[in-house]
């Protein structure tokens, strides 16, 4: 990014290739729709040539990028404030398409009632834990994107485990009852 | 550690990013605490879960790498257009324009200074004034190649604020006109084509896109800028589309009324 910023734009189809998966994963984690996803990935991309001066290269580049990624979303979602939104349900796959050695049906079967857990988790909770888990962010960059103190992302992170935990046995109950 | 700290630092023993003597401590505490020790269990089993999600999900239609390489395409067509910006230019003769102003100062004398200063100011309002035009031409060509048809028309109403003698925001909008996917926006550049009507290339794009067009609405607005530059050379080709049964009657109708009125 630190080449982009100094005007070699070219370089951000590198971060592009990248990032745009991970940013596309977090969008439809969030608003669980495709078409909206999609275009919030352009926006993204967009906002990163138009803000390029304002990237410290000394800071987290991902933490950036989520942080431009959220005001994206904000914006899309003001804009799109009275639209009916289709939420989409996706089909089980793997990224591959193929279903691994390793991926039992009752793994499948866990997944998928983890991932309706996951949507049932308030927007900030769900949030935290996508960009934990998906992508990989330590403590200190969900810090800089959520503009928060580190140890208020540790309490937010434990806190949106235990509701996963208590969505993920909602949903078990509800399977057997 | 106690039970308080273990629940904190939980997410970062499972994803093993605790130092090497905090996770000591948590694994320490867990041994002798059934509560906490079951916790990490349980959650941990979910945090692994999480991990396996992402292979789940949806993977982003292969238009989006085409769109985003369009977009920079078009980025750096914009970019490669604009000149440098003023404080860009300023920077890059900062020492040049500090020594002159020493020399000035020291050789010319404080009365020499009103008369230089108007000249400079002079010279800078044109300078901006380009450097805006620039601006100008850069948001209008950029907006118009996005994907939006929201954005496509917000470029071509920056396109008015361009200079009439701007080629490339007439050859821009004149490409919108011939091949935008959405009529609303092709008539728009139609609409925006008068400021550029002057132009004998406007003049004869105009004509030649009339049967090229597959919405009557759009060939109607461009007959009607025709008539609107008194474009009278046009007349053989309005004669032609006025009797080609091919096109719509309604836009037949319009080449006749068009043709009463430029050979009036």
């Amino acid at each position: 990014m630190a080449a982009v910023s100094a005007g070699e734009v070219q370089k951000l189809a590198v971060l592009f290739e990248r990032h745009h998966r991970g940013l596309f994963r977090y969008f439809v984690s969030m608003n669980r729709s495709r078409e909206a996803s999609e275009d919030l990935v352009q926006d993204v991309f967009f906002r990163m040539l138009r803000y390029r001066a304002s990237y410290d290269a000394k800071q987290s580049f991902t933490a950036w990028m989520y942080q431009i990624a959220r005001n994206a979303s904000v914006d899309q979602a003001q804009r799109r404030r009275g639209e009916v939104i289709g939420i989409e349900e996706f089909a089980d796959r793997r990224a591959d398409g193929a279903p691994g050695p390793e991926e039992s049906a009752a793994q499948t079967q866990d997944l998928k009632l983890l991932r309706q857990a996951l949507d049932r988790l308030p927007p900030d909770k769900r949030e935290i834990l996508v960009l934990s888990r998906f992508e990989g962010m330590k403590h200190e960059e969900l810090a800089k994107v959520l503009d928060c103190e580190v140890g208020t992302v540790k309490v937010r992170v434990y806190r949106a485990m235990r509701a996963l935990e208590q969505a993920y046995s909602a949903l078990i109950g509800e399977k057997t009852a | 550690m106690n039970c308080e700290e273990a629940k904190l630092d939980l997410p970062e023993y499972l994803s093993h990013s605790l130092n090497e003597a905090r996770e000591l401590e948590f694994a320490a505490h867990i041994a002798g605490c059934d509560a906490c020790r079951s916790e990490t269990e349980r959650l941990g089993s979910l945090w692994k879960g999480l991990s396996l999600l992402p292979g789940t999900m949806p993977s982003p239609g292969a238009e989006v790498r085409e769109r985003f390489y369009e977009s920079l395409t078009a980025y750096k067509h914009g970019m490669a257009s604009a000149k440098p910006t003023w404080r860009e230019r300023f920077a890059a003769f900062w020492p040049a324009v500090a020594f002159a102003g020493l020399a000035m100062g020291v050789g010319i004398g404080y009365v020499a200074r009103p008369a230089g200063v108007a000249q400079n100011n002079g010279s800078e309002v044109a300078q901006l004034r380009g450097e805006v035009n620039s601006m100008r031409q850069m948001v209008a060509l950029s907006l118009m190649q996005q994907q939006s048809a929201g954005e496509r028309l917000r470029g071509v109403s920056w396109a008015y604020r361009a200079e009439p003698s701007d080629t490339e925001v007439l050859s821009a909008l004149l490409t919108t006109v011939n091949n935008d996917a959405s009529v609303n926006v092709r008539m728009a550049a139609v609409d925006a084509l008068h400021a550029f009507g002057r132009s004998p290339v406007t003049r004869t794009a105009i004509v030649q896109s009339i049967p090229k067009q597959t919405s009557p609405l759009v060939q109607i607005a461009l007959i009607d800028l025709l008539v609107d530059l008194k474009v009278a050379e046009a007349a053989p080709d309005l004669k032609k589309l006025s009797a080609d049964q091919s096109i719509d009657a309604s836009v037949r109708e319009r080449a006749n009324w068009a043709l009463g009125r430029l050979l009036q």
